[in-house]
């Protein structure tokens, strides 16, 4: 409910500039929260097609990049080698030599996949380009034909989902089951006789609060990114409402680079906390194996 | 502002009444969650890893694993160099070392065996010096014994004739060798 409500509370004050400007030519309306439907039988949205397209511009670039593998690198396959062994690098100082190379096709499609739907939801059009629609009663209502993949909940949701089934099996996998739930409930620390069974309750209760933390996790996950794609689309949709039409790209020129640097920050977010939380319910089984 | 932020409050508020509107009930509803809008957007991730992992992942990492086992080989055979060169260095200064034992030896033995072969032929030369010498000595006292013994011969018939012309009477042998024993004592007296 709290973090509901601050999103709710930033998405307000991120939107009243737009508000401001829209009161004066009466056109413009807040970004829905959702991705509008684009299809009465299918479960495609605007941000499903965006998706489509984030998914055709990857498989592309890897098709290019890896077209004519050289043991000495040269263009796009450079290229690609230098953002894959820097992100490998990057993660494996952080999860250890045996879990990256266990889970670096996990957090590698994370991050390159939340990178590319983040810099496609800034091109020219995102948003813009669309069509009216017109309910019963008259009220018209634009749908843009696309909308940044990850300012729709239902993707973030996806990637949250998937984070949390693979951190489960891997947790468990790497642990083991009695070591899984030893882990979260088990007393730690060196306690004997007495004093052992009188902490029993105590981690218990700890193990509880453990548990709601680490299912709220993937909810904060989903919550976060979309929060800030959805809130930064939103700063760009209302900015534009500040100038003529003419001119209308001139107020969110600058936010155009801030929301740059926010699409990197944010997929490196979603991937450092999910390889976090992984560190920390698999950190005994990775002390084992090192 | 205050009144700007509350309208835009209540903007953002009939968004999420439009999206639950739109969507199914349940508190995700305003943000249009939907599980089969849900399920396909799984769909796509998948898609994506699945891309991802064949045509980047791999290859990409299986050609940096590639160069990475040159780079180790490469350090290795570096290593393995090095580690034949010291050997190769330790076994020719070893050689050297040993032929400069063995030269040395050489010298030395060289050196004795020139001496001693200097000392016998040194010896062997005296040795014939001296037999020279002996030889000279007894072949010149030979010499000179002759020599005395035709100067001998010479005095005494001198000796003889002069007598003989000086008294003017024929000597016999008795008196020949009675004057020239007589000359012969007086002169090498």
């Amino acid at each position: 409910m709290f973090r509901r409500t601050t999103i709710t509370t930033t998405l307000a004050a991120l939107g009243s500039i737009g508000t401001a400007a829209a009161a004066g030519d009466g056109e413009h309306h807040a970004l829905p929260l959702y991705a509008p439907k684009l299809s009465e039988f299918l479960p495609i949205s605007n941000s499903t097609i965006a998706v489509w397209i984030a998914v055709g511009l990857i498989v592309l670039f890897c098709k290019a990049a890896t077209k004519e593998m050289k043991l000495i690198p040269t263009g796009l396959q450079n290229f690609a080698e230098w953002m894959i062994e820097t992100l490998y690098d990057f993660l494996e100082g952080l999860l250890g030599k045996h879990l990256t190379s266990r889970t670096f096709w996990f957090f590698g499609s994370i991050f390159f996949f939340i990178l590319t739907t983040n810099y496609l939801g800034l091109l020219p059009g995102v948003g813009t380009i669309g069509w009216n629609k017109v309910d019963a009663e008259g009220h018209a209502e634009f749908i843009p034909l696309l909308r940044g993949g990850n300012a729709d909940l239902n993707m973030t949701s996806a990637m949250a989902f998937t984070f949390a089934i693979l951190w489960f099996y891997w947790a468990i996998t790497e642990n083991g089951m009695k070591n899984f739930l030893a882990h979260i409930f088990a007393p730690k620390g060196d306690f004997k006789g007495g004093l052992l069974l009188a902490m029993i309750p105590v981690f218990l209760f700890v193990g509880v609060l453990e548990v709601i933390s680490i299912l709220i996790r993937p909810v904060a996950l989903k919550f976060r990114l979309f929060g800030n794609i959805y809130g930064g689309e939103q700063t760009l949709e209302s900015l534009m409402t500040l100038a003529p039409k003419w001119l209308a790209f001139l107020p969110a020129l600058p936010f155009y680079f801030v929301e740059l640097l926010v699409g990197f920050v944010q997929a490196l977010v979603f991937t450092l906390l999910c390889a976090i939380f992984l560190k920390l319910i698999c950190d005994h089984g990775d002390e084992a194996h090192h | 502002m205050i009144s700007l932020i509350a309208d835009s409050a209540t903007q953002i508020i009939a968004a999420s009444d439009a999206g639950a509107a739109t969507s199914e009930g349940g508190p995700l509803a305003p943000f249009g969650w939907h599980p089969w809008y849900f399920l396909a957007q799984l769909i796509n991730f998948f898609l994506v890893i699945f891309v991802l992992k064949k045509f980047a992942f791999g290859p990409i990492q299986e050609i940096l694993e590639q160069r990475r086992n040159r780079i180790a080989e490469g350090e290795e055979k570096l290593k393995r160099i090095e580690r034949q060169l010291a050997e190769s260095e330790e076994t020719t200064a070893a050689a050297i070392a040993k032929a400069n034992e063995d030269a040395q030896r050489l010298i030395t033995e060289a050196k004795e065996s020139a001496a001693a072969l200097s000392e016998s032929k040194a010896q062997e030369a005296v040795a014939q010096a001296q037999l020279i010498l002996s030889k000279a000595e007894a072949a010149a006292k030979a010499e000179r014994a002759q020599i005395a013994s035709e100067l001998k011969k010479e005095f005494g018939r001198l000796v003889t004739s002069t007598t003989a012309q000086v008294t003017g009477k024929v000597l016999t042998d008795d008196d020949q060798s009675r004057i020239n024993q007589e000359a012969l004592a007086k002169v090498e007296s």
